[in-house]
């Protein structure tokens, strides 16, 4: 590496590793004080926990910001304040339904961040180039479609709970392999259309005016087509689902240029959601009600008018944190974390929080953008659109713009496995740009 | 407590997490100015007043270069009005007697039509804007950053 090189390297450095303290400092700032507004709600005192809470976060903020310096110095600096905050926010607002409900969920959640940190300095120090990912392209695929149809091994593995069946019992701990196996397909598919991107693009058949690629070369994307359909039908998992196949459908547009696959991919599953439609039940009622959810108001609309309630409880400002009744929303901790903000933070606070996950995911796009190898590109890419899909998904099943599909608000709702997977996906996002930025330098 | 101090501490909250998003979006703004962009080559030199340059067509304009690296240096600045060089040599505007890295005489700056530009002059180590490595005369824009030997200049105003 040249002299210059190295000059501009310390100082981009200094100048990311700075501006990351900055933002950390301002994030523990905001959830300390949302954690304090939360305490004066009940009365005129602060919280007691208050030192423990602030010092558990900022150690934890240390140990990420430690991790980056130790593991990728070049890394973007908003990505891990933007995936803090977000947290930070998901964790008030479960301790507030926590009050309400007399649970103890936010004890729980605290334990999983504790894990998602540990995963994500683990997967910064083990995974030391993205392109180990691409190596492993066929093993991580295969993987993926494991665990993705774990829950439907027979019990005690695979259990239905909510009528989902979408955790698997491995000795003690249940989890939701889903989670873990959607960066895993994002990574096996983002190395298999680099690998044949030539071949779709192109296309060798023609049919009519249409140039079709090899139908064997399509194999492993009807393949994926019929997985997210197996996932629909079997697991009862509508939200998963519908990520999985717009995230694919997304990046073979993105690795072919193609819209005809963009169009294509949502037609045959438009397809496979109409028949689903007049096969089970379970997709009947979610469109039922998102069409009309005042037919069963005290029913299967009850959750979805709950959360209309709410929001519209909270107006442009939001009752205050601690204020309003969030815990009347069934979910509240989980898919319907969005209405419990949207109640108590107001449209400014909802809003804030779109913005934030736009923020997080424009980050990871340019993580993308910068990258110079294909898969890198692809693959950090397909991770940004997952956590703009899910976001989009769960967002707007809540506010009913689209037919609800229970699944997390990526960082904010309450859950382990979600919550890991996704700081696994911060700390991929965090390898690749600091590889990025390296590559960058040395070129 | 008081309903009305808690609304009043509500809006601080909501008011230090916008102002949070608006941190981000200035240190994501500094990041895409400081990501490279192709560089520029110079237009070939062009009568001092074309038609076609317009308004920005001013020969006296100044540019300030500042010194970002070594610690030692920083905030110093150098004027950029006409052409000056930069180099280790005493003779140049910029002297950096230090730069073990930076040749006698390294680079030089100059103003065009109103724009600024830099060229090596063949140097050993080379002369970067933006990390990446300069062949021909290239175009610097406020923010950009030049490296000489080990001396790292941003460009202001």
């Amino acid at each position: 590496m040249s002299v210059a090189a190295s000059t501009l390297e310390r100082s981009l450095v200094r100048s990311r590793r700075r501006a990351e303290i900055g933002l950390g400092l301002h994030v523990l700032l905001f959830v300390a004080g949302a954690y304090v507004l939360l305490a004066l709600a009940e009365g005129p005192t602060l919280p007691p926990d208050l030192p423990l809470f602030a010092g558990f976060i900022a150690g934890l903020y240390v140990v990420l910001h430690l991790a980056i310096r130790r593991f990728a110095p070049l890394a973007d600096p908003t990505l891990v304040p933007l995936m803090a905050v977000l947290n930070g926010i998901g964790f008030v607002t479960i301790s507030r339904i926590d009050i309400a409900r007399e649970t103890n969920f936010a004890r729980i959640q605290s334990t999983w961040v504790l894990v998602g940190v540990a995963v994500f300095v683990a997967v910064l120090a083990l995974i030391r180039e993205i392109a180990t990912l691409e190596r492993m392209q066929y093993t991580i695929g295969l993987a993926g479609i494991a665990f993705l149809l774990l829950p439907l091994a027979p019990p005690p593995i695979g259990r239905t709970i909510n009528g989902a069946r979408i955790w698997a019992k491995l000795g003690p701990i249940s989890f939701q392999p889903g989670e873990i196996a959607k960066v895993l397909l994002v990574a096996f598919f983002a190395a298999y259309l680099v690998d044949k991107r030539e071949l779709l693009t192109r296309g060798s058949r023609r049919v009519g005016r249409l140039h079709l690629p090899d139908p064997k070369h399509l194999g492993p994307l009807l393949l994926v087509w019929g997985v997210s359909i197996v996932v629909m039908v079997a697991e009862k998992d509508l939200g998963s689902s519908l990520l999985l196949f717009s995230v694919f459908a997304t990046m073979l547009y993105m690795a072919t240029n193609r819209s005809s696959y963009l169009l294509g991919g949502f037609a045959l599953f438009g397809v496979g959601a109409w028949i689903a439609f007049h096969t089970f039940g379970h997709v009947q009622t979610r469109v039922d009600i998102w069409i009309d959810p005042w037919s069963d108001p005290q029913g299967k609309g009850y959750q979805i008018i709950q959360s209309w309630f709410a929001l519209a409880a909270g107006g442009l400002g939001g009752s205050g944190l601690g204020l309003g009744a969030p815990d009347k929303v069934p979910y509240a901790e989980t898919d319907f974390v969005f209405s419990a903000i949207g109640e108590e933070l107001g449209y400014l606070g909802a809003v804030a929080v779109i913005a934030t996950l736009l923020l997080l995911v424009g980050s990871a796009l340019r993580v993308a953008v910068d990258s110079r190898r294909p898969f890198n590109r692809l693959f950090t890419a397909g991770l940004a659109v997952i956590l703009g899909v899910q976001s989009f998904i769960i967002i707007g099943g809540v506010i009913r713009l689209i037919p609800l599909t229970g699944i997390t608000l990526p960082f904010v709702s309450y859950g382990g496995s979600s919550l890991i997977a996704n700081f696994a996906i911060v700390a991929l996002l965090v390898r690749a740009s600091d590889e990025a930025a390296r590559r960058r330098l040395r070129a | 407590m008081n309903d009305q101090v808690l609304t009043i501490l509500k809006g601080c909250l909501l008011a230090l997490l916008y102002l949070f998003l608006l941190r981000v979006i200035i240190v994501v703004a500094r990041e895409l100015r400081g990501t490279p962009v192709a560089a520029t080559p110079a237009p070939p030199p062009a009568p001092a007043r074309s038609a076609d340059t317009g308004v920005r067509s001013d020969p006296d304009r100044a540019f300030v270069l500042t010194v970002r690296e070594p610690e030692t240096r920083r905030g110093e600045q150098l004027v950029v009005r006409g052409e000056v060089t930069i180099g280790r040599g005493g003779g140049c505007a910029l002297a950096l007697p230090d730069d073990t890295f930076a040749s006698n005489l390294h680079a030089r700056a100059f103003v065009r039509d109103g724009r600024l530009f830099v060229e090596d002059l063949g140097s050993t180590n080379g002369t970067m804007v933006n990390n990446a490595r300069i062949e021909t005369p290239t175009r610097l824009r406020k923010g950009d950053r030049l490296v000489v030997g080990q001396t790292l200049l941003e460009v202001g105003k």
